[in-house]
Order: structure tokens, then C-alpha cells, then sequence
């Protein structure tokens, strides 16, 4: 099994160093302090990998069998504008993250747990490297008229609020966010990437093993905090709470579906062997890992709470209890519960529908509000993003908008001009990369 | 008993850490999450593809994680390690230890590894027995030991 690793032309390499040093300062910390947290392991390197051996013809969809594509120009413009348009979302969100991250990094409560996340903020950086370097390696003439400057130029420009994915535009209030996040948002990384695997352009699919590799840890730096902090509230532990992390996984367990785009796409990239699943088959078996999770969650606080549970009865207990019994002054108001999937929609086939924690109905867009804002962080419901949610809401239910009408202003951007570098007095790219620019200003 | 075929090896990641703690819970009779949360955590980490789960009708009933390192104990060349190796002792019988230990041994291939090596405690006759099983003959290294 080979990796090749490549670089991006210098001055794209550099662009990304000054966006490095302005929305991952902590970079040098990270690597000061790589021995101490991952004795061991091999270092960071900011680079794109190839992995070479993999399957050359294509896996899915109507031209399975015949050789992948390994350039734009190979493909249809409509297949190309396809994964022209997957490498500049996932380039997106890769940044994205970072950005949203770094605002609530120093609020960890565990040194461990920080440096987790530090990583993984490292490991998006070179996510998005790799992104742009499968954007500056071919000719996307056919399907953009943007140069490779401009496309990489607009990426690094991005900032919440004008990313093109909404789970990225959502700004984090605690560090249970970010925790929550990496374990939730981060799955649908892992889908996305898992089925870019198989992609019939072969340089994407050549992408992916490493960064699989990476999300695998980001997943558990989600996954371990939280099943930590879960035996802490069993032990009376105020901090973060059960009610915390349920509230926190209904901010984000309904974005993360949304992810997967509407439930009745998905055909046209399975057609064009761009990946095996259609929207709804890898949405199902996304929301099933979230209802795992919560699972697991549930049963470590439980042995927790209870450690006298024999090996087995735990499971029992525990469906006894979500069942509606109190089982040792335990009830299902104690655990975790995992959301309806209709619950706080504004995306795919159920946006706007009002459809409650449990599945309820609601028509009184106020009565939903204040049934949301029971089951969301209180610290999410004063920000912009709720707020922009509630007016779209009361608009479908007024008739003003449809919901499909609603989905596409959801989330509203913020800040669009982030996207446009015409408009922007920041640049990024620049054609001396061996002369240091100072730090730049974003906004 | 499920027939053999029913066996399903993948590789292990975050959600299967519960179903670890169980298996080593029944073998060893200890409940240690935080033993396990660390170390598939770190597993996860350094290379996901040589953490194992086998599953039997969907559910995690064996386990096996390893890695692939040079350059410890004087062995220059890239050794495959089997670090730990857990069966379910209610699903004993199946080839769970065969399945694993084979995946295992074709991530070893693919990461340069042409030698698999683990270390067995001698009172363990079983888990000998198994590794003779499947192709392990004691090696010319010996492990030594000293009480601090």
C-alpha cells in the first residue's frame, strides 16, 4: 500500500500557510506539543496523499466496468460539474469547521480533550489542502470559468455565514459543540468521503483513503469526550449535563441529515458513478448510527448510575426505562433521547413541516417555537441562526413562502461578500509567496 | 450456532468501543470503559484499518487490534503486531479468531509487513493453541522480563 504525497503550486501552498496562521493560530502549539499528547505517532504533514493501487474501472452506475476517469475533460459536463461542485463543498466545509472550532478551543475543560480537537482542526486543514489540490491539478475550464486563483481565492475567503453547506454556517457556543460536532457532522463526513471512495473520477477516489484514515479519529475525539462526560452526570457532575448533550445533539443531528441533501436525490451521481448510495439509503443509515450512539450514550450512563448492573441487565434495564418504567429513581426524562427525524427541519422533504421531539404535530408556529426552544441549547436560541429559522417558519406558515421557497434562503448568509474576493480587501493568493505578507484581516 | 459464513470482519471504529468493553467484560470479568475508550481511541488514530471487529447477524461479538512498526527491539524491518485479540466466549467455535487473524494478517501485507509477531502469556494454552492455528510457530526472540 503507497501514498504519494504532493504539494499545491507554491503560491496556493502559501495562500494556505496565511490562512493557517490566522484561523488556526494554535498550529505551533499543536506541534510543540505533538510528543506529549501522540507520542508515537507519525507528525502532521500538510500535504495532499495519493494512494495509488486502487481500482481503476468504475465501481457503480451506468458505465460500471470501464475505465475511470482520470481527468475533468474525460467527463460529460454534467458528471464534471458534479465533482466540480463535491470538491469545492468539501473544500468548504473543510475550513468551515476550523473556523467554527476556533471559537470555543480554549473553553475545553480537559487538556486531552483539546488537543483532540486540535488535531483534528490540523487534519481539516489538510482535508482542505487536498480538496484544492484536486481543484489546481486539472483543467475545470468546461464547467467553472473561475481561473485557479479565483477558485481558491473565493474557497479561503469563506467564513460562517458563507459557506455552502449549512451545518458550517451554524456558530458554535460552547465546547460541546465542538465535541458534538466532531461526532455528529464529522459521520457525515465519513459517509461522504467513504462513497467519494468509489467516485469515477479517479483522483477523487485516490483522495480518499488517507482522509478516511483521519476522520476515523475525529469521529472518536467526538465519540470518547462525550461518552466521559455522560459518567461524570452520573456522578452528579453539574457541568455538562445529560439534558446538555441531548439539547446539543438536536442542534446538530437534524444538520447533519440535511447533509445528505433531499431525500429523493441522489440518483444522477449514482448513475454517474460518482457514488453507490442515493440521498435517503445514506441518510437511514446515518440517522441509525446517531441512534447508536445516543445508545451507548444511555447505557454508560446507566452502569455509571447503577454499577451494581450485572453484564446484560444494563440493556434491559435501559429498555425498560425508555419503555416509560422508573427503574432506581431513573426515567426516560434521565437519558438521552434520540430526535424524531422530522424534528427542526428546514431542509429535504420535511423542512418546515413542525413535526415535534417525538414526532407530534404542531400548527401554531409559536406553540413550535417554544416546543423547539424546551429541546435546543438556550445559549443556540439567542443566536442569529434560530432566530433566522423562526421567521422563515412563521413566513411558510403564513403563506408567504413555500418551504421549498424557505429551504433555499436557510441558512441566510451573513456574510456573501466572504465568497466574492472582488469584494474583499484580503487576498490570500498572491503572486510573490516568497515575500511574507502580514497577517491578513478577514471581513 | 451461526454457520461460519455468517461472519463478518470490517474494520472497528468509535460506536463498537461498548461492544469491547462487554467482550472483555465477559471474558475477563471486569467492566474498565475508560480502558478501552483510550485504547481504540488510539488505535483509531495511528491507523484505523488494523483496529478488527467481527460481527455475527450484526452484532460485535470479536475483536482484534494491531499495528504495523519498525525499528523496536533491534527488528528493522516492518513488523505486524497483534496487540490483542478478544472473542466473545458465548460465540467460541465460530472462526471469529480465524476470520480476524486473516484480515489482519492481508492489512499487515498491504502496509509492507512480512512478518506477524505477538507475544502469549504460556499460561494461556488456548490462545497458543489458536495462534499455531493459524500459522504462528514460536519465534527466536525471547521476551525477558524483571520485577521493579
Amino acid at each position: 500500500m503507497t501514498q504519494n504525497t504532493e504539494l499545491l503550486p507554491p503560491k496556493f501552498h502559501a495562500a494556505v500557510i496565511r490562512w493557517r496562521d490566522e484561523f488556526l493560530p494554535d498550529y505551533p502549539l499543536l506541534m510543540e506539543s505533538w510528543e506529549k499528547f501522540f507520542p508515537t505517532e507519525p507528525p502532521f504533514r500538510l500535504c495532499a496523499f495519493r494512494q495509488a493501487g486502487m481500482c481503476t474501472t468504475i465501481e457503480c452506475g451506468e458505465h460500471a466496468g470501464k475505465p475511470k476517469y482520470q481527468a475533468a475533460c474525460e467527463m460529460v459536463p454534467e458528471q464534471a460539474h458534479h465533482v466540480f461542485g463535491a470538491i469545492r463543498a468539501q473544500a468548504s466545509t473543510e475550513f468551515g469547521s476550523i473556523q467554527q472550532h476556533r471559537l470555543t478551543l480554549a473553553r475545553a475543560q480537559d487538556e486531552e480533550e483539546q488537543f483532540w480537537i486540535l488535531r483534528m482542526m490540523a487534519e481539516e486543514l489538510r482535508h482542505g489542502y487536498q480538496m484544492l489540490h484536486l481543484l489546481t491539478r486539472d483543467d475545470w475550464s468546461p464547467v467553472t470559468s473561475e481561473s485557479h486563483e479565483e477558485l481558491i481565492e473565493g474557497i479561503l475567503s469563506m467564513n460562517t455565514g458563507s459557506h455552502l453547506l449549512g451545518a458550517f454556517n451554524i456558530d458554535f457556543d460552547s465546547f460541546v459543540d465542538s465535541v458534538v460536532f466532531c461526532a455528529l457532522i464529522d459521520r457525515v463526513g465519513k459517509y461522504q468521503l467513504s462513497m467519494q471512495k468509489m467516485s469515477a473520477y479517479q483522483p477523487m477516489a485516490e483522495s480518499m483513503p488517507k482522509m478516511l484514515q483521519e476522520e476515523a479519529f475525529h469521529l472518536a475525539a467526538g465519540v470518547v469526550p462525550m461518552r466521559r462526560w455522560v459518567t461524570r452526570a452520573a456522578a452528579g457532575d453539574v457541568t455538562i449535563t445529560m439534558k446538555a448533550l441531548e439539547r446539543t445533539i438536536n442542534k446538530w443531528l437534524q444538520r447533519g441529515l440535511e447533509m445528505f441533501g433531499d431525500e429523493r436525490g441522489g440518483g444522477t451521481n449514482v448513475r454517474y458513478g460518482l457514488k453507490p448510495m442515493k440521498n435517503a439509503e445514506a441518510q437511514a443509515q446515518y440517522r441509525d448510527e446517531g441512534g447508536n450512539l445516543v445508545r451507548d450514550l444511555n447505557l454508560r450512563f446507566l452502569r455509571a448510575r447503577v454499577p451494581g448492573l450485572a453484564i446484560g441487565e444494563a440493556e434491559r434495564t435501559l429498555d425498560r426505562i425508555l419503555a416509560g418504567e422508573t427503574v432506581e429513581s431513573l426515567t426516560r426524562d434521565d437519558l438521552i433521547r434520540l430526535p424524531h427525524p422530522e424534528f427542526f427541519r428546514r431542509r429535504g422533504v420535511p423542512a418546515f413541516r413542525m413535526i415535534g421531539i417525538d414526532g407530534e404535530t404542531f400548527t401554531d408556529p409559536g406553540a413550535y417555537a417554544r416546543h423547539l426552544a424546551r429541546h435546543l441549547p438556550e445559549a443556540y436560541l439567542a443566536g442569529r441562526d434560530f432566530k433566522d429559522y423562526l421567521d422563515l417558519l412563521g413566513q411558510v406558515a403564513s403563506g408567504e413562502l413555500t418551504a421549498e421557497e424557505a429551504a433555499g434562503k436557510s441558512p441566510a448568509l451573513r456574510r456573501v461578500g466572504g465568497a466574492c474576493p472582488c469584494s474583499k480587501s484580503v487576498r490570500w493568493v498572491v503572486d510573490e509567496p516568497a515575500v511574507a505578507p502580514s497577517l491578513p484581516v478577514a471581513g | 450456532m451461526e454457520s461460519d459464513s455468517a461472519v463478518r470482519v470490517r474494520p472497528l471504529d468509535e460506536l463498537d468501543i461498548s461492544a469491547v468493553v462487554e467482550i472483555d467484560e465477559r471474558i475477563g470479568g471486569s467492566y474498565r470503559p475508560e480502558v478501552w475508550e483510550r485504547r481504540i481511541g488510539y488505535h483509531l488514530r495511528r491507523d484505523p484499518a488494523t483496529a478488527l471487529a467481527a460481527e455475527v447477524g450484526g452484532k460485535v461479538v470479536g475483536f482484534m487490534l494491531g499495528d504495523v512498526r519498525s525499528g523496536e527491539f533491534g527488528l528493522e524491518e516492518p513488523t505486524g503486531w497483534i496487540e490483542v485479540l478478544g472473542v466473545d466466549p458465548r460465540n467460541r467455535g465460530l472462526g471469529l479468531g480465524r476470520h480476524l487473524a486473516e484480515t489482519m494478517f492481508e492489512r499487515f501485507r498491504e502496509r509492507g509487513a512480512r512478518t506477524v509477531r505477538t507475544l502469549v502469556e504460556e499460561e494461556r494454552g488456548e490462545l497458543t493453541r489458536f495462534f499455531a492455528s493459524v500459522g504462528f510457530a514460536p519465534a527466536p526472540l525471547a521476551a525477558l522480563e524483571r520485577k521493579l
